[in-house]
């Protein structure tokens, strides 16, 4: 029974945390070698892979200059997806979940719940998971912005009473360095490895997903007894955010061709701009 | 002590002045634009249900502008580009414009008072220009970029980028995963679907 319930936490810990798919868990790198097989195993009916064609300068028929002479084709990041059918159902299962669960708990919460008291729950969440950012922004040997992150929870949990308020930004221009273990990961030059989508916590990678188990014996809620609490709290807290993003995943999927191919493309490219800040 | 003061305003004016005059004119440009979309979002003559359907309309009118929907829809496609004849181009630079100013000027609308800071100007090559800015909420701070090209002597928009996700890349790569498959007129056929043009 022991064993069990910290093995429990984990699982909803992980479920809960990553609803909002703009993916705030884990990391990113481009280089994943050979994406042809995952390319096949990827399209449902594969057939053959469109000859890339280099001559883009074959036809001159405009002024459009030349695509790959300039800032090239923006740098493509891929990222491997052999696990695509595990994938596909968990995209489905957290798209359910939040559409019949998450979502109408984060309305019915926002309508009881004004905004400014939602918004000091977020900034006492982020106060005291501090020693994810700061030990992540450590391991970077980022100093400067480690010693910010000490500063801000000093400053925070005692002006900013208990971390409600966010003192530091408004007094000094101090703001949060959103670091974790898996832009650590990345910034040591550790690619994604494979992509990942885990039920209830989203979007990851092979890389994000160790940051991640790494992030949850740094986050001290994790070691609030007993274990129910604490699964009370990070549920709290996800729905505390969830509150702040109805409507944005709606977004997404209204503007996405295949919203799959979407949220894994935007997953690598935003982690990738995580690891690079 | 006046006079000093003066020399010093004035020797800052002579060096802050070539410098900006010379680097402000794309950034000037999406703002410019931008200014013209937050006029709109804010008119209060425009205020509640009836009226969105006009302002929509305006903020369409503004995006012609600043948008190069064919510098846009051929770096979205890349080297894919060329497998179109030129009347699928053009039809799909159509059919993408319409899912793209869909999607997007709805999401636009419900925007009011956020706040918006134009940071900087970033060159990436002879012709284009990344332009940084930063949307302030009271959540968060959301970076966005804009991408612009000079083309005849304007500066046009072709690329923009949110949270470090690039639009022109976001639809490539799911572009790119349908041509796998399909032909240039499948890829057609789907945004006509989509864009309830079939």
């Amino acid at each position: 029974m022991k064993l069990i319930s910290p093995l429990f936490l984990v699982l909803i810990f992980l479920l809960l945390s990553s609803m909002q798919v703009s993916a705030d868990s884990s990391l990113t790198m481009s280089e994943i070698s050979s994406n042809k097989n995952e390319e096949i195993r990827l399209s449902e009916e594969n057939e053959t892979l469109p000859e890339p064609s280099k001559e883009t300068e074959e036809k001159p028929d405009d002024d459009l200059g030349d695509i790959t002479e300039e800032e090239g084709e923006e740098e493509v990041v891929q990222i491997a997806d052999p696990l695509y059918p595990w994938n596909k159902t968990m995209y489905h299962f957290n798209d359910k979940l939040y559409f019949w669960l998450m979502k109408p708990l984060a309305q019915g919460y926002s309508a009881v719940v004004p905004e400014d008291i939602r918004l000091s729950v977020s900034n006492f969440f982020d106060n005291i998971t501090t020693p994810i950012r700061f030990v992540s922004n450590l391991f970077q040997l980022k100093i400067k912005d480690a010693g910010n992150e000490l500063f801000r929870f000093l400053y925070n949990s005692t002006a900013g009473v208990c971390g409600l308020a966010d003192a530091a930004k408004m007094d000094f221009d101090i703001r949060k360095k959103d670091e974790d273990l898996g832009q650590t990961l990345g910034s040591y030059g550790i690619g994604h490895g494979i992509y990942m989508i885990w039920p209830f916590l989203g979007p990851s990678s092979l890389r994000d997903t160790v940051g991640r188990v790494g992030d949850y014996f740094l986050n001290p809620v994790h070691y609030i007894n007993p274990t129910e609490t604490a699964v009370g709290i990070t549920v709290y807290d996800r729905v505390n955010e969830t509150s702040f993003r109805i409507g944005d995943y709606e977004d997404l999927k209204k503007s996405a061709i295949d919203p799959y191919v979407s949220i894994r493309d935007a997953y690598v490219q935003h982690r990738k701009k995580k690891v690079e800040d | 002590m006046e006079k000093h003061i003066g020399s010093l305003i004035l020797l800052i004016v002579l060096l802050i002045a070539p410098i900006s005059a010379h680097a402000g004119v794309p950034l000037e440009t999406v703002k410019g634009h931008v200014d013209k979309v937050l006029d709109v979002l804010r008119d209060t003559s425009l205020k509640g249900e009836s009226m969105k359907k006009i302002k929509k309309e305006k903020i369409r009118f503004v995006s012609e502008k600043m948008f190069d929907y064919t510098e846009l829809s051929r770096r979205t496609l890349g080297q894919n580009w060329i497998r179109f004849k030129t009347e699928q181009q053009q039809e799909f630079i159509e059919l993408y414009k319409s899912i793209l100013e869909g999607a997007y000027i709805d999401r636009i609308v419900s925007y009011t008072d956020e706040k918006i800071i134009f940071n900087k100007e970033n060159p990436l090559s002879e012709k284009t220009v990344e332009v940084q800015t930063t949307i302030i909420t009271k959540k968060a701070d959301i970076p966005i970029s804009y991408r612009v090209i000079r083309k005849e002597g304007e500066w046009r928009v072709y690329d923009v980028i949110i949270e470090g996700v690039s639009l022109i890349s976001n639809y490539r790569s799911q572009f790119a995963q349908i041509l796998a498959n399909k032909s240039p007129e499948g890829l057609l056929d789907t945004l006509r679907k989509k864009a309830g043009k079939a």
